[in-house]
């Protein structure tokens, strides 16, 4: 009996060293995503996707033969731990980054990662992001700017608002987001009577929407993130400040009609389909499993968005039959056809940016649902 | 003049969470002149128990029966934190250098706020709408119900304080206390008894304030303790530590401050406006607006 | 406690110095962290330990260091090497024209006021005042240490700078213990009023002491903009402050003592990563359980140099 047993754990032993050895052969994945933190929700999404999509590929036996291995990294939001994640990462010898939500992280981890040749796939979405011409990054959303030039349409030509309102925060998007819409309804004729800023996690924008009323406006576009997004919508609607608001894409999260409670309703999203909305096959598997997985939603379609990134660079690798990053990145902007991703067709310009993008204004409705308003 | 009426009721709003939280960090100083770093994360910590009491234990009922028992139940699990919290972090240090204690409460924070993500996560938690949103329009000024009943609630249990602190024996034992605590317990005063009493009525008030912050704002981060204990116990301070009224007058003031400086100046500045105030006061008047009351401890 | 002056620091700086050539990558990163937030906790201990002012502004002097590197090597091109002086002489001359009207606060109020500092710093550097500071993003893309010529890349250069860093903090420390600013701030904390009447200006020294502590950290910033070539406003949060504080006071106002405390907050959670979501937590309890074992630090001053607040109510503690 005794004997049985030594032998049996000899054996596992064994097993496990063997497959400690075969450990050695892993593609080395990297998660950079805000995991806590205020925008905890969308960086858990993050995560949460890319170790789906590493175990479907595993189990049809990985990428060239090689299991992924997920390594993910905490940046919290914030600028200095993204630049200490960028190192870790690169010290643990990713081949590729997914992340981050944020693109004041990806800013700060981008020179890194060009640095030791890793590629970096983010839904960051300001412009800046693919001006410095590091090859290695690939935006996996679509820029501020293609955004910024919809809303601007959507409010001056197409509601044609009298008296809007810009707000944002100070973050890289959200300051590059209210800046380009700002430009781009002037551009168009529109009347921009106030462009303010509030700060990030404050809770408090009582004192700001206050002035804004005095301005006696008939729209809001606010510019920065979900958090204070939905506190934002309810306190405005609290002051008795009629105006039509409009939140910028990284509003598009449940937790914003949350916050928002009763004053949800009547609010407007502009950001690209979401998620449910998704039409192609590609799509609703994914999501599927993902629900099966984790017994919710995907919190957004920016963590679909960092998985797109994720799918065309090992479909990059697949097809050069090797794991060269440069070659990887050329091929990925040079393809005859786009490749078919779970948020639309995938394929690069050359400075890293994602081609395509078409917009919907969504209003939210009683249930807290959205409805679609405009789509492009 | 619509504007200026507009920031005055937010001010006013926002000004009596801080006060009631205040009043938590003023009492602990006048009798052990500890800054009880903690305070801010109980505070935190009672709008996640008042949630997690919404969902467990009243079965998201919204009932204003409903909504008064979350305050109490949460009151009372805070005021039996902040017992244990003194018993097992502070009482032992009551006689050992006063940095010892200070770091103590730091440590006591750090536990709290990080318990706080261990159990709830670091996630944002959305609080329910558990007062309707109801908004009365004054010629362009408008209130909402949330801020007359967070103003006058306050209004109320600060008065009752005031009057439990002065008009009262053990009201007067309190302030023996926080004027020599030796004398004090000559005179046949536990004072054992009134530090744990303190810290009853500190958290249940704090535990309030907690509440508040989760009703007006909706949104609760884990974090979020160490900007409310901040500004509260700067609160504590314009009023003169130690001083009850001095820390609902000073609540108040901070709280209009805060809104006009956002309001009429930049709302970018305003924390920086905020310390700047301090630190002028601290510098000219260092004793705060009513004056403390604290016997120096030597 | 003789034994490990004699013994224990040459054997430290002996190990430290062949260290980062039996490390990887990662941990040659962490023992950086923890020569530079050595340096930080010790030039705290300069004005908390040495000289009994309840400072919790620390990082503020930290994060000018760091800011004044990044924007004169950003923006103006400047080397690292060249920003050294200017990196140190900010924040020292910051930390005396701010120390002036403060320093006669009593203690729970000059707490208040440099966490106030501190917020005013952090809120400045947000809002990217003049343009330089690159607001909450803050400053990416710094040169690597250039000396000679020589374009130093390696992490084991930055290593050794900020080895020698922390080598010159420590005989500055060394120095002053010896000195009359040394010996005069030694008085006046062991008794302010009698330090008063024999003579010693306790005001000049006091801010002395401020400008001096302030400097040193200026330096360390320096290396921190250099290790990550990035600065950005949250790391120099207030919050920071409060770490180095309590780091200084849990270890105990000695130079053994500070590095621990530094180890113990900075190096121990990378040994344990993934406890991480519990490092403070376990931290915190371990400020309040070494606070009531230890009252005057786990490592505390040797006897005769220590600190006058930290032993009142003398035979309580260890």
């Amino acid at each position: 009996m005794k004997r049985t047993l030594r032998n049996i754990l000899l054996t596992l032993c064994a097993i496990s060293l063997m497959a400690g050895l075969s450990w050695a052969e892993t593609l080395k994945v990297g998660v950079q995503a805000p995991i806590t933190g205020s925008y905890a929700n969308e960086g858990q999404g993050i995560e949460n996707g890319v170790r789906l999509l590493a175990a479907q590929v595993n189990a049809k036996g990985g990428v060239l033969g090689q299991q992924i291995e997920v390594i993910a990294c905490d940046d919290q939001g914030t600028a200095m731990a993204a630049a200490i994640c960028a190192k870790d990462l690169v010290n643990k010898g990713v081949k590729m980054v997914i992340g981050s939500y944020t693109s004041t992280c990806a800013e700060a981890a981008q020179k890194t990662y060009f640095n030791a040749g890793v590629l970096q796939t983010s839904d960051g979405t300001a412009d800046s992001l693919t001006e410095k011409g590091y090859w290695t990054f690939l935006r996996n959303s679509f820029p501020n700017s293609a955004e910024a030039e919809f809303a601007a349409e959507y409010l001056v030509n197409v509601k044609k608002y009298q008296r809007i309102v810009v707000i944002s925060d100070f973050s890289t998007y959200a300051d590059g987001l209210a800046n380009a819409t700002e430009a781009a309804i002037k551009a168009k004729g529109g009347n921009v009577v106030s462009r303010d800023k509030i700060k990030a996690d404050s809770q408090n924008f009582t004192p700001v929407l206050t002035n804004i009323k005095s301005k006696n406006p008939d729209a809001i576009f606010f510019a920065g993130y979900y958090s204070d997004g939905g506190q934002l919508r309810a306190q405005q609607v609290a002051l008795g400040i009629k105006a039509d608001f409009y939140g910028g894409d990284a509003n598009d999260n449940p937790d914003f009609v949350k916050l928002a409670g009763s004053a949800a309703q009547g609010a407007f999203i502009i950001n690209v389909p979401e998620p449910a909305a998704l039409p192609t096959p590609i799509a609703k598997n994914f999501i599927a499993d993902y629900q099966t997985k984790y017994g919710e939603m995907p919190p957004s379609i920016w963590g679909l968005m960092n998985i797109d990134g994720m799918r065309a660079i090992i479909h990059a690798y697949e097809q050069n039959g090797n794991f060269d990053n440069k070659k990887a990145v050329e091929y990925l902007q040079n393809m005859s056809a786009p490749l078919e991703g779970i948020t639309g067709s995938i394929a690069f310009a050359k400075d890293g940016n994602r081609i395509g993008g078409a917009y919907v204004v969504k209003r939210i409705q009683a249930d807290g649902s959205y409805a679609n308003e405009y789509v492009q | 003049m619509d504007i200026f009426l507009q920031q005055l009721a937010n001010g006013l709003t926002i000004g009596s969470m801080f006060a009631l939280v205040a009043l938590g960090y003023t009492m602990v100083y006048g009798v052990m002149k500890l800054i009880n770093f903690a305070h801010g994360d109980m505070v935190a910590a009672s709008a996640f128990v008042g949630l997690t009491i919404y969902t467990q234990v009243m079965g998201q009922a919204t009932s204003l029966l409903a909504v008064i028992v979350i305050f109490l139940l949460t009151a009372l699990t805070m005021a039996c934190v902040g017992v244990i919290l003194e018993r097992l972090a502070y009482r032992p240090l009551r006689n050992a250098p006063r940095l010892s204690a200070v770091v103590s409460a730091l440590g006591a924070s750090l536990v709290i706020q990080n318990g706080i993500m261990l159990v709830w996560g670091p996630r944002m938690r959305i609080f329910p709408e558990l007062v309707p949103q109801v908004y009365w329009d004054f010629n362009g000024v408008v209130i909402s119900m949330i801020q007359v009943i967070i103003l006058v609630l306050s209004l109320v249990l600060m008065l009752a304080l005031y009057l439990f602190v002065e008009k009262t024996r053990v009201g007067a034992a309190v302030r023996a206390a926080s004027i020599d605590q030796d004398a004090a317990r000559l005179m046949g005063i536990n004072v054992n008894s009134i530090i744990a009493l303190i810290f009853i009525i500190g958290s249940s008030l704090g535990a309030v304030g907690g509440l508040f912050i989760g009703l007006y704002y909706r949104g609760i981060t884990f974090n979020m303790g160490w900007q409310y204990g901040l500004y509260a116990f700067i609160a504590a301070i314009l009023g003169g530590i130690g001083n009850i009224p001095g820390a609902m007058i000073g609540g108040m003031l901070l709280g209009l401050f805060n809104a006009f400086i956002a309001g009429y100046v930049s709302s970018t500045w305003a924390d920086a406006f905020t310390f700047i105030l301090l630190i002028l006061i601290l510098i000219v008047r260092p004793t705060g607006i009513l004056g403390e009351r604290v016997a120096e401890k030597v | 406690m003789n034994n490990l002056n004699r013994f224990g620091l040459p054997v430290f700086i002996l190990v430290m110095a062949v260290l980062p050539y039996t490390l990887n990558e990662r941990w040659q990163a962490v023992a950086i962290t923890f020569l530079v937030f050595s340096v930080v906790a010790l030039s705290q201990d300069i004005v908390l330990g040495k000289s009994g002012m309840f400072n919790m502004g620390q990082a503020l002097f930290f994060g000018m260091g760091a800011y004044t590197t990044a924007i004169l090597n950003n923006h103006f091109g400047w080397p690292i090497v060249a920003t050294i002086p200017l990196a140190i002489l900010i924040p020292a001359i910051f930390g005396i024209l701010l120390a002036g009207p403060i320093v006669h606060l009593r203690g729970d109020y000059l707490l208040v006021v440099t966490i106030g500092f501190n917020i005013v710093f952090v809120q400045v550097l947000q809002n990217n005042l003049g343009g330089v500071t690159g607001g909450p993003n803050g400053i990416f893309g710094l040169d690597s240490l250039k000396i000679l010529g020589a374009n130093l890349t390696s992490q084991i250069a930055v290593y050794y700078f900020a080895f020698v860093v922390l080598l010159l903090t420590l005989w500055v420390m060394s120095n002053l213990e010896k000195s009359k600013p040394g010996r005069a701030l030694h008085y006046l904390r062991e008794d302010q009023l009698a330090a008063e009447s024999i003579g010693i200006n306790t005001r000049v020294y006091k801010i002395f002491a401020f400008g001096l502590g302030a400097g040193i950290a200026g330096l360390a910033g320096t290396v921190f903009a250099t290790q990550y070539a990035a600065v950005s406003p949250e790391a120099f949060d207030f919050i920071q402050s409060v770490l180095f504080f309590s780091i200084v006071l849990v270890g105990g106002s000695s130079i053994p003592g500070v590095m621990l405390g530094v180890f113990v907050m900075f190096v121990v959670p990378e040994i344990f990563r993934e406890f991480a979501t519990w490092r403070y937590f376990v931290f915190g309890f371990a400020m309040i359980l070494a606070m009531i074992l230890r009252p005057r630090g786990i490592v505390p001053a040797t006897f005769g140099k220590i600190p006058k607040f930290l032993i009142k109510g003398g035979s309580h503690g260890a």
